[in-house]
């Protein structure tokens, strides 16, 4: 009791300290455009820029933005960790599909997936298909790196004691390696979250596809600086609490792993 | 109940390498409680797990019931020395008893009722809700035992199972096992490398040398049931304890 009494004190003040650091960041920015240090022109007060996102996120065509980006985040997302997550594991558990496909993989992996924007362009358009396809793309590596890795850091007592049980190769799969896995492929999918964000975003400003990059592009060239610094925020809240909701996934689903455990032994 | 005969184990492809079992002969009998004492790095480890099914031999053979050992048999529990390793995180106390019961293809009601039995025979009866890592040590061994138990072996096989508790928990979880195993009715093979433990719990001990083969056999005829105190005070006790602490010793070359 003592040490959780502690913990939420701790918890506590890192909240206030949070809170005010927030507000001298907000201040120093207010000051500088005020005081002239930054152009107004380019820098509109912070106090406006939150004035119109407030505006903004009161009525309908924010969300319906922050529906496109996200749809194509969780197009691609999905489509991505669909196909890295069974290949993952194939190459994680046999070691001849692993070196046979390690040379295919590491040339695969450097390329930038913004680097593919023109050939998708000219395969697939620029709808929705687009934004799926880079966002896969960019989200398979990191799912698969990560699935392989926790199919191979399966303890081996684990699996001798399955194995002492009875449990043949496919029993053992289900209920060693997989639930083993578990926390490397969830940090893969709080990863890829970020770096599929990123590229529907990205995406949209290139290609021009429907969303939040092309909302920035938009007010950017009506000459509206106040209203894509609000909907620059819009994208940094969105990348904020979908981190968030992935966190508070693994905290719910891993509460057996050490890293998430709230209890130790007694 | 279980034989092993000139059983031999090279790791790798080379015949010439050192073996880690060489020529290892010796026979259980049924309900017998049979202990293999041997230093560290004697080969006991991979001795057991050829025992199990686990690692194939490289010569000989292992025979439980008269049927040749080539995987890991039905009638047949093991016991890991690091319980923490080999109970599942991700599953509570009940569901680490009763998982091996599924695949063994043992109904559910059935297998719900050996799971809380062997957890109440263990005095964990009111834990299958918690999860292994929230108990101590000597209660993660009591949970992998009961997992043994529900299984129903013939012969249960244990790899140092004590070695990682305080001396008191030990104690304690020694007077279980001998309490199980006489209740339950199983052969028990205990691999240790503690000469008291051994004496206290076996029926024989059986001295290994690298590469493992068996230097002595020991019959312990210390009365049951056994008691920490008055076990370990009788005379006996003091004898064979000396006689095994010089076969184990170095210098000591008793034929």
């Amino acid at each position: 009791m003592v040490s959780l009494a502690r913990v939420s004190a701790g918890r506590g003040s890192d909240l206030g300290l949070k809170v005010a650091g927030i507000a001298v960041a907000l201040l120093l920015v207010e000051l500088c455009t005020r005081s002239g240090l930054l152009p107004e022109r380019w820098f509109p007060p912070a106090g406006e820029i939150y004035a119109e996102f407030f505006r903004l996120a009161g009525g309908r065509p924010l969300w319906v933005e922050i529906g496109r980006t996200l749809l194509g985040w969780a197009t691609g997302l999905g489509l991505g960790a669909v196909l890295a997550v069974p290949i993952g594991m194939a190459l994680g558990s046999s070691r001849t599909a692993y070196r046979l496909s390690r040379v295919v993989i590491e040339f695969c992996r450097p390329v930038p997936p913004v680097a593919l924007i023109p050939l998708t362009v000219l395969v697939y358009g620029t709808d929705l298909q687009t934004k799926t396809f880079l966002v896969a793309f960019a989200v398979f590596w990191p799912m698969l790196f990560q699935t392989i890795y926790g199919v191979q850091d399966v303890d081996p007592v684990a699996i001798d004691t399955a194995r002492a049980y009875g449990l043949g190769t496919f029993a053992r799969f289900r209920t060693v390696v997989l639930p083993s896995a578990t926390p490397y492929i969830a940090t893969g999918l709080r990863i890829s979250s970020s770096i599929a964000l990123i590229l529907a975003i990205t995406e949209e400003l290139v290609v021009g596809t429907p969303g939040l990059g092309r909302a920035i592009i938009v007010a950017q060239s009506a000459g509206d600086p106040t209203r894509m610094y609000a909907l620059i925020i819009a994208t940094g809240l969105l990348g904020w609490a979908l981190n968030a909701a992935f966190g508070a996934l693994e905290r719910r689903v891993l509460s057996w792993h050490p890293a998430q455990r709230q209890e130790v032994a007694r | 109940m279980l034989e092993v005969a000139q059983l031999s184990k090279v790791y790798g492809p080379d015949p010439a390498a050192r073996p880690a079992v060489a020529d290892l002969t010796f026979d259980v009998a049924a309900r017998e409680f049979v202990c293999i004492l041997g230093s560290s790095g004697c080969g006991k480890t991979t001795m057991l797990r050829c025992l199990a099914g686990l690692e194939p031999v490289t010569s000989g053979h292992v025979r439980l019931r008269d049927e040749v050992v080539s995987g890991p048999p039905r009638e047949m529990a093991f016991v890991f020395q690091d319980y923490s390793r080999s109970l599942y995180p991700w599953m509570t106390v009940e569901r680490n008893v009763a998982f091996p019961l599924r695949y063994k293809g043992v109904p559910k009601q059935e297998a719900r009722a050996a799971t809380q039995e062997a957890l109440e025979a263990v005095g964990l009866g009111g834990r299958g809700r918690s999860y292994p890592w929230q108990l101590s040590g000597g209660m993660q061994q009591r949970v992998a035992i009961a997992r043994a138990l529900a299984y129903r072996p013939q012969i249960l096989l244990m790899d140092e199972p004590f070695a990682s508790v305080d001396a008191q928990t030990r104690a304690g979880l020694e007077d279980l096992l001998l309490d199980v195993w006489q209740r339950y009715e199983i052969t028990v093979l205990f691999v240790t490398h503690d000469i008291d433990e051994a004496v206290y719990l076996a029926d024989r001990v059986l001295v290994l040398r690298a590469p493992a083969h068996v230097a002595l056999t020991v019959e312990v005829d210390l009365p049951r049931p056994r008691n920490q105190l008055t076990t370990k005070g009788h005379p006996d006790f003091g004898r064979l304890r000396s006689e095994l602490l010089a076969a184990l010793s170095p210098a000591g070359t008793p034929q």
